[in-house]
């Protein structure tokens, strides 16, 4: 388990610092347009990845997916030539940061509208379904998509059709600018319950719930009972970066709470730190050697 | 099943024609689709145990099963999306929307997710989904059950859009439909379910972007789609009588467009009259009317003429329905109006 956990850290100290890298090109105005960064979800991202099976199962995600795309096993460096709007990128620029795929790893799709990758993912579902390989389809959403009709029609069509597909519901409390208590009425995970899914919540702060609870609920999944994990992130970096929060890229409080854990399992200090630095240098590398050579090139 | 019994009788020529209707032409396409790959699956409101409003699903959920003929909610977004990522993933899904007006409460993923699919993954991604929907006014339904959106449609890039108007096309076209690697959305028009004609024993494909010169004329070249067709021959006939030999041409496919047998019989008649159900501003019409003036403008003898409805909703009475509706009569008058004029500027 602490050899798990600091292979985990390491991941999330590479889609922190990727994410620190794609900042500074922005900053730089390197990167056609917004980026939405995945800072403060890096637990989440590389936990729910680890239970996953980039051969069967099938991920969508929101706007905000560089880091869950990166923990399922996209390549780095297409990821970042993608952000950045470069030949070489997974789509060779066409699609950009807010429309990452990669189903070779497991990552459908991203996308550009709140909500719209949950219905894909019952697709997702479906080809699994149809073809008994035990794979499942994985809905990767803010809390702010969960008002979306999108989302509440498809949590019941997966009920209905007893589809093998998982609803991740990354709770940062903020929809855009709009805090969630002026914009949600009642319980998210109430509502999943309400429609008949297996309900459980988590915080990615509490790392050895989270490894737990996103276990059972793959597991539930996996036998053709969607389920749903309300599962609490921070979002460290505003909507999109530059949009007036901090720009402290160092850890997020579930990473610094993964830090404690894994010292606690008789790992030394001094191998924490050589994992997060080499993470850093792997990252900081990759969207460098993104960045070379001419834009659009 | 009788499909699955003459299809492995021994096919040779002269080819067997029989008379059925448009429906059971679609529903003879699907029970052969089906029975031909087991990836298709078949997706929509009402499509298993009742067969489908329109019956054109009939019978495919007693011989496929449910696991492959799903019956939804009523929730266009969460079904259309379904198939959507489905076909991004190694099915073959056929949704059934049963107006083209539910459009509009599943728009994005038509508009966002189907149409854009492969253009965002750079050729990555497949996304062999047909959408199969309704068209058409004259039954009373009123102004949200019986548009014709295959203009709006045609306009988004990535989706190819059919309206087939004879049995033998629609059959043909459906199958087409299923052999493409992109979105389809497959307009039916609820007018036509009931037309009779001539369909070959096996079903033949009929190609996606290529129209029919269904009538050849000299005078006037008329393109209809749709149930428009139908309206387009009746006037014909009226005027051939009186002397004037009008081209009637169907499209089939609204996109990809079939402009150059369009063009070749403008160059012919100098004359174009596009008939059409859809929108009266920015629609297919004058999406026609666009190519043929930039494509042949020397050959036009008169200005490029169109007949739509009005700008308006499709009303409901039956008196006014009928006015909104372009009809043979109103085809052979713009004709008549347009054999007057003659541009001699060239």
């Amino acid at each position: 388990m602490s050899k798990t956990a600091l292979h985990h850290y390491q991941r999330c100290c590479f889609i922190r610092a990727f994410e620190s890298a794609i900042a500074t090109q922005a900053a730089a105005g390197n990167v056609p347009g917004l980026v939405h960064l995945s800072t403060g979800s890096e637990v989440a991202d590389v936990v729910l990845a680890s239970h996953l099976d980039s051969r069967l199962d099938q991920v969508t995600g929101s706007h905000r997916s560089h880091g869950i795309a990166l923990a399922c096993g996209a390549e780095p460096l297409e990821v970042a030539k993608e952000i950045l709007g470069k030949e070489g990128g997974l789509s060779d620029g066409l699609g950009g940061t807010q429309h990452l795929i990669a189903p070779e790893a497991g990552f459908l799709t991203s996308n550009g509208i709140v909500g719209a990758q949950v219905p894909m993912a019952a697709g997702a579902a479906l080809s699994a379904k149809t073809r008994a390989d035990g794979g499942i389809g994985v809905a990767v959403f803010g809390d702010g998509a969960a008002n979306q009709g999108a989302v509440l029609e498809t949590m019941n069509l997966a009920v209905v059709l007893k589809l093998p597909m998982l609803f991740v519901m990354y709770n940062n409390g903020m929809a855009q600018t709009t805090a969630a208590a002026t914009a949600t009425g009642g319980s998210l995970i109430a509502r999943s319950e309400s429609f008949g899914l297996e309900a459980y919540t988590t915080d990615s702060a509490d790392y050895a719930d989270c490894i737990r609870v996103f276990g059972k609920a793959v597991q539930t999944a996996r036998r053709g009972t969607a389920a749903c994990v309300d599962v609490a992130v921070t979002r460290d970096h505003g909507h999109y970066f530059g949009d007036g929060d901090a720009d402290d890229f160092q850890a997020s409080t579930a990473m610094k709470s993964l830090e404690k854990y894994i010292l606690n399992q008789s790992i030394s200090l001094d191998s924490l730190t050589a994992a997060k630095n080499r993470a850093q240098e792997d990252a900081v590398a990759v969207v460098a050697q993104a960045a070379a050579g001419a834009a659009d090139g | 099943m009788q499909s699955r019994l003459l299809r492995k009788l021994p096919q040779g020529p002269p080819m067997v024609k029989r008379d059925m209707t448009l429906q059971q032409a679609l529903n003879q396409a699907l029970h052969q689709m089906m029975a031909e790959n087991d990836s298709v699956v078949c997706i929509g409101e009402d499509i298993a145990v009742s067969g489908g409003v329109f019956g054109v699903t009939g019978g495919l959920a007693e011989r496929f099963g449910n696991a492959r003929v799903i019956d939804t909610p009523i929730s266009e977004t969460a079904f259309v999306g379904m198939a959507v990522g489905a076909a991004m993933t190694g099915l073959k899904p056929m949704v059934e929307l049963m107006f083209c007006d539910f459009a509009g409460v599943c728009f994005d993923q038509i508009l966002n997710q189907a149409a854009k699919a492969r253009f965002l993954s750079n050729n990555r991604l497949e996304l062999p989904l047909i959408i199969r929907t309704t068209m058409g006014a004259g039954d009373g339904s009123g102004a949200m059950h019986s548009q014709s959106l295959h203009g709006l449609f045609a306009c988004i890039p990535g989706l190819t859009v059919v309206c087939p108007s004879t049995p033998a096309d629609a059959a043909g076209l459906l199958k087409a439909s299923f052999a493409s690697a992109d979105p389809v959305v497959f307009m039916e028009n609820k007018q036509l379910y009931t037309t009779t004609g001539p369909v070959g024993e096996d079903l033949p494909v009929v190609p996606l972007g290529k129209a029919a010169l269904v009538r050849a004329g000299g005078d006037v070249t008329v393109v209809a789609a749709s149930a428009m067709v139908q309206q387009a021959l009746k006037a014909a006939s009226a005027l051939e009588s009186g002397g004037v030999s009008v081209a009637v041409i169907d499209p089939r496919t609204i996109k990809p467009l079939d402009i150059d047998t369009i063009i070749t019989s403008v160059e012919k008649t100098g004359r174009l009259l596009v008939v059409d159900e859809g929108a009266a501003y920015g629609g297919f019409a004058d999406a026609v009317i666009a190519q043929v003036t930039q494509g042949a403008f020397e050959f036009l003898r008169s200005k490029p003429g169109k007949l739509t409805p009005p700008d308006t909703p499709v009303p409901y009475a039956v008196l006014a329905e009928q006015a909104w509706l372009p009809g043979a009569k109103d085809i052979e008058k713009a004709v008549l109006n347009m054999m007057d004029q003659n541009n001699d500027n060239t």
